[in-house]
């Protein structure tokens, strides 16, 4: 016999000078292979077609569905209502605009953090068309994939601790966007330049060790190891600036 | 996240390094105060299988002088260690709701760890200031007084109290360096944090066991 559920789900649009924020409940009965996605479709097209939520590949591949559901950031689409108990709580993403109930602008935030952590090759290198591509090798092109492969989803930045109370906390995202260009050798900055765009408070030192991103990431992306090789780079960089000229490295 | 667009001087013409070197000292502070403290339990919990292993160990620190250097050296870099981690507890309302609300609503082992740390933290300022306060005006130390101090009865409920705090403190301070300094990595974490948590179980049950022989030592 299948389950009932009960949703109790934030409402909040902040363009409608009547609404206030609350949490409405609706009761919906599970079905097979039911997915918080097919829940919440089913709400908007069988309750209220009012229920603003964001979605687009289903798949776990867009991030776009990314919310709080039971206390914890984690991607609708991929969250099977079988896992969850009868009751079910979801929430916006914390940190990012909301445009009204589950829906979250996360892409004016993701503009912010390219721009911070200069998201893009930094080379003197004049870009010709007709030239090949240059070569990679297989074993570094994996390495900076396994970095690469975030859906910027905004999980880790939603369940930061240090980023939920610090406004200008750059996040797991931008750091891991940053140790991505770090190990590509097309990118040229030094490591001077990379410590002065997230070698502060707000950006690696400030990372208080709290690995909620590592433990919410939907693309298990490592983090932890990122977090870390990161803060042993640049506070090693920093030594390295105080030795005699003779022992720098 | 501020907005960018704005044109500011973000630094002097050389970068800033401070945040990093404040960084280091947060470890190394940190690092020291937990060698300290496994070494501190040693030595006392020297008492557990004499008291005269104990008052040897104590003179040989009386007759070195060291223990005229390490005392308020201890205290030093526990109050450096206070004013370095401190910049990253929450201190305003706001910050303080946020992460209170952050930590109840994702049910997160290591958020809470760090809760515990923030907690800790506080009681072992004042207390472990206190502790190194009485000890060091009362030199020297002698197995007969601590063991008068903690028959006093306030004394041992004060340890019984300071104990499990500084201990979960170390612990959990271990683990975190440990990560933030990418010493652990994602296939090794759960194992080491469960050796931790032995590791603070026998630092507590030490600790306890040489309060209850204090409490339980004849005094001349």
């Amino acid at each position: 016999m299948s389950r009932i559920l009960k949703l109790n789900i934030f409402r909040y649009n902040p363009k409608d000078l009547n609404s206030k924020p609350h949490i409405e409940t609706f009761i919906l009965n599970e079905t097979e292979s039911m997915t918080l996605f097919i829940a919440l479709n089913r709400i908007r097209s069988e309750q209220d077609p009012s229920l603003q939520f964001d979605f687009c590949c289903r798949a776990g591949i867009c991030g776009a569905c990314a919310m709080i559901i039971n206390g914890r950031p984690d991607l609708a689409c991929r969250t099977k209502t079988k896992d969850l108990p009868d009751n079910i709580t979801l929430l916006p993403l914390p940190i990012f605009k909301l445009i009204a109930d589950l829906s979250v602008d996360t892409g004016s935030w993701f503009r912010q953090m390219y721009q911070k952590v200069e998201s893009w090759i930094h080379t003197d290198m004049v870009f010709d068309s007709n030239a090949q591509e240059e070569r990679m090798t297989n074993h570094l092109a994996e390495k900076i994939y396994e970095v690469d492969r975030c859906i910027e989803c905004g999980c880790c930045v939603a369940g930061c601790g240090t980023a939920i109370m610090r406004e200008n906390f750059l996040g797991a995202v931008s750091l891991n966007r940053l140790a991505r260009f770090i190990l590509d050798p097309r990118d040229k900055r030094t490591t001077n330049a990379y410590f002065d765009l997230v070698g502060t408070d707000e950006g690696i030192f400030g990372c208080m060790g709290l690995l909620a991103c590592e433990d919410v990431c939907p693309k298990q992306i490592p983090l932890q190891d990122q977090l870390g090789k990161l803060r042993r780079k640049l506070a090693l960089a920093a030594i390295n600036n105080v030795l005699p000229k003779f022992l720098r490295g | 996240m501020q907005n960018l667009t704005t044109t500011t001087t973000k630094n002097s013409i050389n970068s800033i390094k401070l945040p990093a070197y404040l960084d280091w000292l947060q470890m190394f502070s940190g690092v020291i105060l937990i060698l300290f403290m496994w070494a501190h339990l040693c030595l006392v919990s020297s008492v557990i299988i004499s008291p005269s292993i104990m008052n040897a160990i104590a003179n040989f620190f009386e007759e070195t002088g060291l223990v005229y250097v390490c005392g308020p050296g201890i205290l030093l870099i526990l109050f450096l260690h206070f004013i370095l981690a401190s910049r990253k507890i929450p201190w305003t309302t706001k910050q303080q709701t946020a992460m209170w609300a952050n930590a109840k609503r994702m049910h997160h082992k290591d958020t809470w760890l760090w809760m515990i740390q923030v907690g800790t933290a506080m009681v072992i300022l004042i207390m472990g200031a206190t502790h190194i306060w009485v000890v060091l005006t009362d030199l020297p130390i002698t197995a007969t007084k601590s063991a008068m101090r903690i028959q006093s009865g306030t004394w041992f409920v004060f340890y019984l109290i300071l104990l499990p705090l500084v201990e979960l403190h170390v612990g959990i301070g271990f683990y975190r360096i440990m990560i933030k300094w990418g010493f652990l990595s994602r296939t090794n974490r759960k194992g080491f944090h469960a050796k931790e948590n032995i590791l603070t179980i026998i630092m507590i049950t030490i600790g306890l066991i040489t309060l209850m022989r204090f409490m339980l030592l004849p005094i001349n």
